[in-house]
């Protein structure tokens, strides 16, 4: 209640104009500062996070020596608020918030960070990536999927390419993985008969972040369903139709039953510290989290790296009526509150980041590159067992919604999904309940009072 | 023995000649003026971080204002405080909110007196174990957060460790929608139930002696003593504390972020987490706003009628 009344507070009189759509960068980079200059970035806190500030700052600096990158961490959970609130306070301590694609549509209708369309056009080559990833993490209105609008705005450009890749126990389920998800499904099922004490499935559940909202969806697309008609901003009905029933009934009915007990508030780090204890025949993660999987330190599976991939593998994950996977990852923006010298900073950095080589080198540092060069260079197919399953990915990829409601909706989602696999609601009555209560938010534009119940 | 120093002369004028005025006091600055001077820094801090931030919540609960949307705000009158009121979601939270507040009140206040009234017969040892039972309360809510999620945790937590020594089966403490809210109301007892314990014990060595030893002189039996001395003359104090405690889990928000994140589902969701979500998930203000006046409103009647019963309480 305090925070939101400081950022009300400084919002009200601070440089409250009025506005409601975002800036625009200058086509060109203004002229950079030669004094010492902290360029600030703002994301969770997971492995990229660690590894874009250590590779930043040592690649970065070779070309702008007075500058120090810093990326500040906050919990998950928080990212959303943490970057917000100093968006409501028209006022943030970082120059590049790396925001989650869905994130885009309310920062551009506040106006919080810069529409860099113009800048684009003019330094970025953006020939060199798939159309879609370059829509995902920038442009607004969201792109049809697989599609970019070339005609529309760009307001970021990718920093993270992500999806999710599905961990198998070769040594448990055999070398090959499962190519459809009912095949996954029925592997997932033998292999925890077979084997007591380990659970067929892994995956996100928790009511907290996008976690359970994700799992669903991808289940949803896999079995043809729909998340909404984004022309007619139409969710009732279209997410709880057949598709969306028979997804939610296979998610729970059929998945849930095979997962460990009290795993109805697992996330990133549960589901590795399941695979990392040989705890789960078949896992989902993103890709950008399973770094720490093949480290011996952390995993009961082996005692070196090779060892530990004797018995995972990753592959794609499993087709069944469409072969859709979901889009993670996320791009960098710029600021709208952030000095000209720091938002000047920032657009350099941005345009030094896209180049081919300096992809190249942020793959081999851990990173998941958007350039479709550097998505093929060897450099990032040998950096890690399961790039090649992003590689491969990138041509299936479908995203939630990106619109200013966001957050409220994939709470809903996030929360009903969560009841449904815990046993606090019926299948049925929550996806429902999805789809009664996002409509509602759609539909509350000219709702007076009591925004946000 | 020699004479006393004379603390006093017979001689004003020379001791007003002797001690002059304070130097450097303005003649202009009076002894109100002085008070204000001094007053005044608190008090701006007071309107500045309380008053203030209380009256723009105030106007904004009756506007439609979204603080990442900016623009003006519009008023909307009551409609914020009609939605909320005739809320189906609201009333849920609220209901969540009740139950929990009244299970971990009644819980720790049990305990609390019991531990009290127990300590209160040690002669020995009373500090060190009151000292020791003080430790959690002063633990930080996140960090007993934190390790009670670890320690319940279904799969790993040492809590169904035990159990399954023990032979008994696992439980879902933060999944399932019963365990999950008993969980939130065990953690929270394990926290505050030494501050009922430091109040209770507070009131019980106030008892007067000379009441026990006038009962057991009367061959009053122990039950009869705790029931017409000690708990008559604990129970108003008892009753603050009572007080302190509801008002607390009234408002309880870090130990459900933390441990359930109001789940599964929303079934552990409190008042308090609703209006983060909706202060902060869709930057709704003024809703939010409203929603947090009528908080505050049902804190101040309430106390209000228990501060009368408690006054009611002292004049019988």
């Amino acid at each position: 209640m305090a925070a939101m009344l400081v950022a009300t507070t400084m919002a009200a009189c601070g440089q409250d104009d009025g506005a409601t759509s975002a800036p625009k960068a200058s086509a060109t980079i203004p002229e950079l500062t030669k004094d010492p200059l902290t360029l600030s970035f703002i994301w969770f806190d997971w492995p990229p996070a660690h590894a874009l500030e250590a590779f930043a700052n040592a690649e970065y600096t070779k070309v702008r020596s007075n500058v120090t990158i810093k990326v500040n961490t906050v919990p998950n959970a928080n990212w959303h608020d943490a970057m917000f609130t100093q968006f409501a306070a028209h006022k943030t301590d970082f120059d590049i918030p790396i925001l989650d694609s869905q994130h885009i549509g309310e920062a551009v209708t506040n106006g919080n960070i810069l529409d860099i369309t113009d800048f684009v056009k003019k330094n970025i080559d953006v020939k060199a990536y798939n159309p879609y990833l370059l829509a995902a993490y920038g442009q607004y209105p969201q792109a049809e999927t697989g599609k970019r609008d070339e005609n529309a705005s760009l307001y970021g450009l990718p920093l993270l390419g992500d999806t999710w890749t599905m961990i198998y126990r070769k040594d448990l389920i055999g070398d090959k993985p499962p190519q459809t998800w009912d095949e996954m499904i029925s592997v997932a099922e033998k292999c925890q008969a077979d084997n007591p004490g380990v659970s067929g499935l892994a995956f996100h559940q928790a009511n907290g972040s996008d976690a359970a909202a994700v799992t669903y969806n991808t289940v949803n697309a896999v079995y043809g369903g729909n998340l909404w008609d984004s022309k007619t901003r139409k969710i009732d009905g279209v997410i709880n139709d057949a598709a969306g029933q028979e997804a939610m009934d296979v998610l729970v009915n059929k998945m849930k039953p095979l997962t460990a007990a009290g795993s109805g508030n697992w996330f990133i780090d549960e589901v590795n510290a399941a695979v990392a204890q040989g705890k789960a025949c078949i896992a989902f993660n993103w890709i950008a989290a399973s770094g720490g999987l093949l480290d011996p330190k952390q995993s009961t599976l082996g005692t070196t790296r090779e060892e530990i991939l004797d018995k995972l593998g990753f592959a794609t994950l499993p087709s069944q009526k469409t072969n859709l996977v979901p889009l993670g990852g996320m791009g960098m923006h710029v600021s709208a509150y952030s000095p000209a010298a720091n938002q000047a900073e920032a657009l350099n950095f941005m345009k030094w980041f896209e180049q081919a080589d300096i992809q190249k080198k942020w793959a081999a540092a851990g990173g998941v590159p958007s350039r479709t060069d550097a998505l093929e260079s060897p450099e990032f197919l040998n950096a890690g067992p399961f790039n090649q399953v992003y590689a491969d990915s990138v041509s299936r990829m479908r995203d939630m919604w990106n619109v200013p409601e966001y957050a409220r909706l994939v709470d809903i989602e996030n929360t009903n999904v969560n009841a449904a696999l815990n046993g606090a609601k019926t299948p049925k009555d929550a996806l429902n309940d999805i789809a009664k209560e996002q409509q509602g938010v759609l539909d509350s534009g000219s709702r007076k009072g009591g925004g946000g119940l | 023995m020699s004479d006393p120093v004379p603390l006093t002369t017979d001689h004003p004028g020379q001791v007003a000649s002797a001690t002059p005025p304070a130097p450097g006091r303005s003649r202009r600055l009076s002894d109100r003026g002085l008070a204000v001077a001094f007053i005044s820094p608190a008090l701006l801090l007071l309107l500045a971080m309380s008053v203030f931030p209380l009256l723009w919540a105030l106007y904004l609960s009756f506007t439609d204002y979204s603080a990442t949307r900016g623009g003006p705000a519009h008023f909307v009158w009551f409609e914020n405080y009609t939605a909320i009121l005739t809320s189906a979601q609201v009333h849920l939270r609220a209901l969540t909110t009740l139950i929990y507040v009244v299970g971990a009140v009644a819980l720790q206040t049990v305990l609390g007196f019991a531990i009290a009234y127990l300590i209160s017969r040690r002669t020995h040892g009373r500090g060190l174990l009151t000292t020791l039972f003080l430790v959690p309360m002063m633990l930080s809510q996140v960090v007993v957060g934190l390790f009670w999620k670890f320690m319940l945790d279904a799969q790993f937590g040492v809590i169904n460790s035990m159990l399954g020594s023990l032979g008994l089966g696992q439980v879902e403490w933060l999944t399932r929608q019963r365990t999950a809210l008993i969980s939130l109301i065990v953690v929270d007892t394990w926290q505050w139930t030494p501050f009922i314990m430091l109040i209770a014990l507070a009131g019980l060595t106030a008892v007067p002696k000379y009441l026990y030893e006038a009962a057991s002189i009367d061959r009053a039996s122990e039950w009869f003593r705790f029931r017409t001395i000690t708990l008559p003359l604990v129970w108003p104090l008892l009753l603050i504390a009572v007080l302190f405690r509801a008002i607390e889990a009234f408002r309880l928000f870090d130990l459900v972020y933390i441990l359930t994140s109001g789940g599964p589902g929303v079934s552990t969701e409190t008042l308090s987490f609703h209006v983060y979500k909706v202060a902060f998930l869709g930057f709704n203000t003024g809703t939010a706003s409203a929603y947090g006046i009528l908080m505050v409103l049902v804190v101040i009647v309430l106390t209000q009628l228990y501060l009368r019963y408690l006054n009611k309480l002292k004049e019988d």
